[in-house]
């Protein structure tokens, strides 16, 4: 098979533990209130900044999860990760449709667009590791 | 689709794990092919027939319902 482009298997981890260090960050920043509206505008002010610590490493973060090398990358490891990708594109515009057909106000369009940002990733990378899950336990013995 | 991978590794005697760094793969699709739940694609299975050295039709055969 010809090799497909995919990040090195290490990436996993780190991009895993992109994704562990911006719950902390969200979390103080939510329980001392400070929202990531910028009220300082301009490419360096705090509301920039809050935002490339949280969004900007949840989405790289779950980015190299998702598309990091297996360990062994055969053609069956292909196929799951395409059919997994098929999915969660699937299960995502399902979500998207619905929530445009129900929502009726600006700011709940905003926030339902938000996250299209992380959520096909995040379905990606659950139905993948759930196929493959799948695939070790129907395993016969040898 | 069956294939004769299992009585054809017992003749060579090599292992699911062997076939499977022979030919690049995982011994995960080695073992799903045996069980049939997975079909290779044309360069594997000509890949698991150069181990074998036997044509690819002694290895994988058709059936009826295919």
């Amino acid at each position: 098979m010809k090799p497909q482009f995919l990040f090195p298997t290490w990436t996993r981890w780190l991009g895993l533990a992109l994704f562990l260090v911006h719950l902390p960050v969200i979390l103080i920043c939510k329980s001392y209130d400070i929202h990531s509206d910028p009220v300082d505008s301009g490419m360096f002010g705090s509301g920039h900044l809050f935002f490339v610590l949280t969004v900007v490493l949840m989405v790289s973060g779950l980015f190299l999860i998702a598309f990091a090398r297996e360990r062994i990358e055969d053609e069956q490891i292909y196929q799951l990760r395409l059919s997994s990708l098929r999915w969660a594109i699937f299960a995502n515009y399902l979500i998207l449709i619905i929530c445009l057909i129900f929502i009726n106000n600006k700011a709940d369009y905003k926030d339902m667009l938000g996250l299209n940002l992380w959520v096909p990733l995040l379905l990606f990378i659950i139905i993948f590791r759930w196929k493959i899950y799948r695939l070790n336990r129907s395993l016969k013995p040898e | 689709m069956k294939n004769n991978l299992r009585v054809e590794r017992a003749i060579k005697n090599i292992t699911q794990a062997e076939l499977a760094e022979l030919i690049g793969v995982s011994r995960q699709t080695i073992n799903t092919i045996e069980s049939n739940k997975y079909v290779p694609s044309t360069v594997l299975a000509l890949k698991i027939a150069r181990v074998f050295e036997k044509p690819v039709e002694q290895l994988f055969i058709l059936e009826d319902a295919d």
